[in-house]
């Protein structure tokens, strides 16, 4: 797998010709693999895929997503996931099983505007994606600041192994919660380091396709050159 | 037209008028474009794919498409009522169906995806300028395509096929034939006629119109090639 | 999928900031957002011009022809100023007939030009109870990012400042055009909309779509070269104080000034 060919690519580009697999983003036409999106492509010895660099979310079971609460039902919060699908978190999944929709209120605990961290349970075509806040460190976030970046970015965020997100996490002491959805919520004690924090997601956003960049984060946080354990090849 | 064929507005018979398109101007919309083709001024925006709103238009199996094409009262010569004619129904009905062989939109079920054109200055062929536009919004959203739609108009102006007619040789012109096409795959997503030829000059009208269509082609390329692995790189 | 609810740590945030006359963006609480005008976008249109107020964005073209007058209002020309929100501007705006707030855009925004008398209407009269030349001021807003009635009015206005009238003469009483020859707008005077709104105890000047979604409520002042006050619209869901009312009123006199120099530079 190692004959990697990328290259930037829009819809319609053909990739590759021949007996290959198309996978992300590819479109089979005939013997053509056809992209589908803006981005670069990667030819496999005997598949293809496309990165995307723009795109909506969607959800997958299993993602960490953070939404946040847009309307409830007798049953369910409904979460805005920034997505073409609205989350449902089911009143049980928060208030056990013995929930009452006559004695309980759903807005008591989880109200209008507020933001969760919620994992995918269960999504496909034919219902609307099912959270679940039963694990650690999901739930009510109660403090930091919703930063949106494209959803094609995040595992640019990320990095390989989580580099990029340790590098700007260890250098302003923030805490970062990455959705899959591409909603971000950083806090940090310390304002100079949220606003350093802040402006380091902003900044893989905004060049995400550019090489170097974990390079040119780590210099706009001051981090000094070799610093990190983990040199990843961008 | 001279004897040389030198034009009305001094392009010869097989020459364009003067195209820029640029990806991603409006921040509100997922996707968007703005192209001036020859003196047509014309924004596209695209949203989704999303909740549909009326209920009962989504579909189970697939997301939708929607159009709508629309002209500002300030776009042509006489003041135009800002309320939908007939005319703008019409050509939202057929720049639908023409964008709409491009998309994959199977993984989207009850979505819709809108795509909206405003026609801000209005010369001849605004239909395949605002599809030109629509198409690299479309791209720019990130919406899954086979292939961009690139659109141009031949015509029969003085009993010479000529590429792309302009507001004045529409008006004195014999024929008029937009037309688009998926480069890439071949096809022809978009063919109306107004006018009289034989069934030569209509095969030569076709070839004429798909050249243009090519030429289109190149400079949507460039518009997201400029936004997305040039411009974002600062 | 776009919804209006802003997020509860923004919320806190904003009310924590307001508390110290500060602003999400860094603003000052009587500090518009940068505002770019250009004129002649449309050379189609006899007057236009495009307008930003930080990301809102607003077109307005200018349409001249002649027209019959109102029954009742022979002796003036016609002056008919709309506003709408495109489809492509905002996720929350769906195409249709418009909606109450749209039409209450529309309205402000063609009163803060009606009221103040910016054009001399009488001037526009071809043959008095016949004919006369309508001025069609269309407004289209292409990016919404909150505080649509200053950036319609700013872009209505400038577009008039750069259009430029053609001539008619009455030929057996139908207007003629005469080819090649205009002339300036009459204008009278240069009326500036100014904004704000009541967030708490605090009034904030051209409020961002993030401040209008948590506002108490919402006044628009028109103001002329004179420095009088000639319009003025009230929304929102709550009131404002007396003394609410005259800092309002003080406000939009001194942000006007500033507005009214750039319009002057266009002239």
């Amino acid at each position: 797998m190692m004959d990697l060919k990328r290259r930037y690519v829009i819809p319609g580009d053909v990739i590759a010709t021949g007996q290959m697999r198309p996978e992300q983003n590819v479109y089979q036409d005939g013997d053509r693999m056809i992209s589908t999106c803006v981005g670069i492509s990667e030819v496999f010895e005997n598949a293809v895929r496309v990165i995307p660099l723009t795109g909506v979310y969607v959800p997958k079971t299993n993602d960490l997503v953070i939404g946040k609460v847009i309307g409830t039902s007798p049953l369910s919060w409904e979460f805005d996931i920034n997505s073409c699908f609205i989350g449902f978190l089911p009143a049980q999944d928060v208030f056990g099983r013995d929930y009452s929709p006559t004695k309980d209120e759903l807005r008591q605990r989880l109200n209008i505007g507020d933001l969760v961290a919620a994992r995918v349970a269960n999504f496909d075509r034919s219902r609307d994606p099912l959270l679940t806040v039963q694990d650690r460190d999901l739930g009510r976030i109660d403090s930091g600041e919703l930063i949106e970046i494209a959803p094609s970015k995040v595992p640019r965020l990320i990095g390989k192994r989580g580099s990029m997100i340790q590098t700007i996490e260890m250098a302003t002491r923030a805490m970062i919660t990455i959705g899959q959805n591409g909603w971000v919520v950083v806090s940090c004690e310390d304002s100079e380091g949220l606003l350093k924090a802040v402006e380091a997601v902003k900044m893989v956003d905004a060049l995400a396709h550019t090489p170097n960049l974990t390079e040119r984060v780590k210099s706009m946080l001051g981090v000094p050159e070799g610093d990190n354990n983990d040199t990843t090849n961008d | 037209m001279t004897d040389d064929g030198i034009r009305c507005d001094g392009r010869r018979v097989d020459q364009l008028r003067n195209i820029t398109i640029k990806a991603g101007v409006l921040k509100n919309a997922d996707g968007s474009a703005y192209i001036e083709f020859g003196k047509n001024k014309i924004l596209a925006g695209v949203f989704g794919p999303r909740d549909v709103h009326p209920k009962h238009m989504a579909n189970q199996d697939t997301g939708i498409l929607r159009c709508r094409y629309h002209m500002s009262p300030f776009s042509v010569t006489e003041r135009k009522n800002p309320a939908p004619s007939r005319r703008e129904i019409e050509i939202s009905k057929v720049l639908k169906e023409a964008l709409q062989p491009a998309l994959i939109l199977k993984d989207f079920p009850r979505t819709v995806v809108d795509v909206f054109v405003e026609v801000l200055q209005a010369d001849g062929g605004s239909r395949c300028a605002a599809l030109d536009a629509a198409a690299v919004a479309l791209a720019d959203a990130g919406i899954p395509m086979r292939d961009l739609v690139s659109a141009c108009a031949a015509g029969k102006v003085e009993d010479r096929i000529v590429l792309d007619i302009n507001n004045e040789e529409d008006q004195e012109g014999q024929a008029d034939m937009p037309v688009a096409i998926m480069p890439n795959i071949g096809k022809v997503t978009l063919m109306q006629l107004d006018g009289i030829l034989t069934p030569d000059e209509y095969k030569t009208c076709l070839q004429t119109a798909i050249g243009g269509c090519r030429s289109v082609y190149e400079i949507q390329r460039k518009a997201l090639v400029e936004k997305y692995f040039e411009g974002g790189a600062h | 999928m776009g919804s209006a609810i802003l997020d509860q740590l923004k919320l806190e945030k904003m009310s924590d900031l307001l508390k110290q006359g500060r602003r999400l963006d860094g603003r000052a609480l009587d500090e518009q957002r940068e505002l770019t005008i250009e004129t002649g976008v449309i050379p189609k249109a006899n007057g236009s011009a495009r307008v930003r107020l930080g990301n809102t964005e607003v077109i307005t073209g200018v349409k001249v022809q002649p027209d019959k007058p109102f029954p009742d209002l022979g002796d003036k020309g016609i002056l008919i100023c709309t506003a709408e929100i495109l489809p492509l501007a905002d996720p929350l705006v769906e195409p249709g007939p418009p909606t109450e707030e749209v039409i209450e855009l529309a309205r402000v925004v063609d009163r803060g030009i009606r009221e103040t008398e910016m054009i001399d209407l009488h001037q526009l009269v071809l043959l008095e109870n016949k004919s006369v030349v309508g001025i069609f001021i269309d407004s289209s807003v292409v990016d919404s990012a909150g505080n649509l009635f200053d950036a319609c009015s700013y872009a209505s206005v400038a577009a008039v400042l750069s259009s430029t009238i053609p001539k008619y003469e009455i030929k057996d009483e139908a207007p003629v055009l005469v080819e090649g020859v205009t002339s300036k707008p009459p204008v009278k005077t240069l009326p500036v909309s100014v904004t704000m709104a009541r967030i708490g105890d605090q009034i904030v000047v051209d409020p961002s779509k993030e401040e209008e979604a948590c506002m108490d409520a919402r006044i628009t002042i028109t103001t002329n070269s004179d420095g009088n006050i000639c319009a003025l619209q009230k929304g929102g869901e709550n009131g404002f104080t007396v003394d609410q009312l005259t800092r309002c009123s003080e406000i939009a006199l001194s942000v006007g000034t500033k507005i009214r120099k750039r319009f002057e530079q266009l002239m």
